[in-house]
């Protein structure tokens, strides 16, 4: 955009203006990919409803997302387990007289949030970098190309599946991983703290309003890492440095994509629900 | 002993045999183990080469300055608003328990701990991770494709000096600093939260932060774990891009593995320092 400024107008323009179109390309830029992302969703949804049936294309998407994702997860979530625990009781002895209180709390919050959002942050990583190299290099090999020459849609053939299976398995895999994270938690409490695991398991301060808010997260943090990455996947071009850029980009936002929606629906909540 | 080893051979030829075949559980296992201790191996022979080069000052100066520039000032874009939204959820997460306990006072100190010591290091080494770790591997990996490693070798220059260590010093460089930068950001981002939904000054917030509860030590503790990050970090990036085989393809997976090899180190990192720190 800076270039085109510069070659409309008869003279160089000067520093701080180039710093205002660099500032208004940036912007016209966020708004074309909001605009292209919002397209690409909505046309996942239109085809999620009204799109053609391949038999096993979805299934195979939830193996390689569901299956190939658990041990990565399952190791990440052991240890967060343990770091949160660990960390959490260190500093409450310091305040707190009675220690037991951790259990409670720490399970309130893995189920409002930490469970969802750093599960989802994983699978970002790994699911929204796998798509995206995935499509990145069926675009690059023009592969894409040939779904389109044949009147097919690649949202259909490749976003559509993979939406469905993340949406499904991105809540199987944090209910699992709420659930490793809880046993490595308790573990954690026993050894350190020496907090039984029936003084810990407390669910006394879980409630509706948390379940419902944790899996709100899930199916939002679901929809979100398919579709970011698969419009980063899409928009590849250039050869293998292409689908690097790519997948790059498909990890930062749809990262940034979990940590932002994270922001609005915990805001949401606590001004809906309340404390 | 001739009868034994005699049946051995056979029996392990046919034993592969089969399970090329078959590919049970138990070989499927063994041979994710034997890939996963491939891949620490390497990793490890890469850091051992990247840290006799360093020893020996080898490193190439104006690519260094190149990789601080990339890594670090463009990263700050992604760290900033990580930063600035974390400390804000943050803060919504708190809000129950403090409203709960009406400990509006500690709220400065909660955030605090919590940012200082895990929350910050932790997402902006994910987030650096995203952004750069990845986008070494893909670079690195162009290169390998490109044959342009093969290249610089045909030079004699040597890669690891000229390509490698320069990487491994931006990242571990870019990640320290980027913490520290985040820590505060995160800060400034869970004391007006605090303002807006829970009412608390943020002086209120200084005073809970500098109270005498939290110190240097926290800061540090911090920032010794991204120091850590930042070298698992680099070590995979540039041990998965160097490995390269395969085309466009093989830079997709490449950079895929990377991203997860990093996440998962940075989370099993962070217990055992957390543990031996304290």
């Amino acid at each position: 955009m800076s270039q085109d400024a510069a070659l409309t107008s008869p003279e160089r323009p000067s520093p701080s203006t180039q710093r205002v179109a660099a500032l208004g390309a940036l912007a016209i830029e966020l708004a074309r990919a909001g605009r292209d992302l919002y397209g690409v969703f909505v046309r996942t949804l239109f085809y999620t409803v009204r799109g053609r049936y391949e038999r096993g294309a979805v299934l195979r998407q939830m193996y390689l997302m569901g299956n190939q994702s658990l041990f990565f997860l399952t190791v990440v979530m052991g240890f967060i387990g343990m770091i949160l625990v660990l960390q959490g009781g260190l500093q409450a002895e310091r305040i707190v007289p009675d220690p037991t209180l951790i259990g409670s709390t720490y399970l309130e919050l893995l189920i409002r949030d930490l469970a969802a959002s750093i599960g989802a942050l994983m699978l970002a990583t790994r699911v929204g970098a796998g798509i995206a190299a995935e499509i990145g290099s069926m675009v690059v090999t023009e592969q894409v190309d040939a779904l389109r020459m044949c009147a097919a849609d690649p949202i259909d053939y490749l976003i559509k599946p993979r939406f469905i299976a993340s949406v499904v398995m991105t809540t199987v895999l944090i209910i699992w991983s709420a659930t490793i994270a809880t046993l490595t938690g308790m573990g954690t409490a026993y050894l350190f703290f020496e907090i039984s695991p029936n003084i810990f398991f407390d669910l006394r301060l879980v409630d509706f309003g948390d379940l419902s808010v944790g899996l709100v997260k899930c199916l939002a943090y679901g929809a979100a890492i398919p579709i970011v990455s698969g419009y980063c996947g899409l928009s590849t071009y250039g050869g293998s440095e292409g689908v690097g850029w790519a997948t790059t980009r498909a990890v930062v936002n749809s990262s940034l994509a979990v940590i932002m929606l994270n922001f609005f629906i915990s805001g949401a909540a606590f001004l809906l629900i309340g404390a | 002993m001739g009868s034994t080893s005699d049946s051995f051979a056979p029996a392990m030829s046919s034993n592969s045999e089969a399970v090329n075949a078959t590919s049970g559980p138990i070989a499927s296992m063994g041979a994710s183990f034997l890939g996963i201790a491939e891949t620490v191996g390497g990793m490890a022979m890469l850091f051992g080469r990247i840290v006799k080069r360093l020893a020996s000052f080898s490193c190439d100066g104006p690519e260094l300055w190149r990789n601080l520039h990339r890594m670090g000032v463009k990263s700050l874009p992604i760290v900033i608003v990580t930063a600035l939204f974390t400390g804000a959820i943050m803060v919504i997460q708190a809000s129950p328990i403090v409203e709960r306990y009406g400990a509006q006072q500690l709220v400065g100190w909660a955030a605090g701990f919590g940012t200082l010591r895990e929350i910050g290091p932790l997402l902006t080494a994910l987030m650096i991770s995203g952004r750069v770790g990845a986008n070494n591997t893909a670079e690195l990996g162009t290169m390998v494709v490109t044959e342009q490693v093969d290249a610089l070798r045909a030079l004699a220059i040597d890669p690891i000096e000229f390509l490698i260590a320069p990487r491994f010093i931006g990242i571990v460089v870019t990640l320290s600093l980027t913490t520290i930068y985040a820590d505060a950001l995160a800060l400034v981002g869970a004391a007006y939260t605090g303002e807006i939904l829970l009412g608390v000054e943020p002086t209120t917030f200084y005073h809970g932060l500098t109270g005498g509860l939290l110190g240097i030590g926290d800061v540090l503790h911090g920032l010794i774990k991204s120091v850590f990050f930042g070298v698992l970090m680099a070590v995979s990036s540039c041990y998965f891009g160097l490995t390269v085989r395969g085309g466009a393809p093989g830079v997709g997976r490449a950079v895929n593995a990377t991203v997860v090899a990093s996440a998962a180190g940075i989370f099993v990192l962070d217990y055992f320092i957390s543990f031996l720190l304290g």
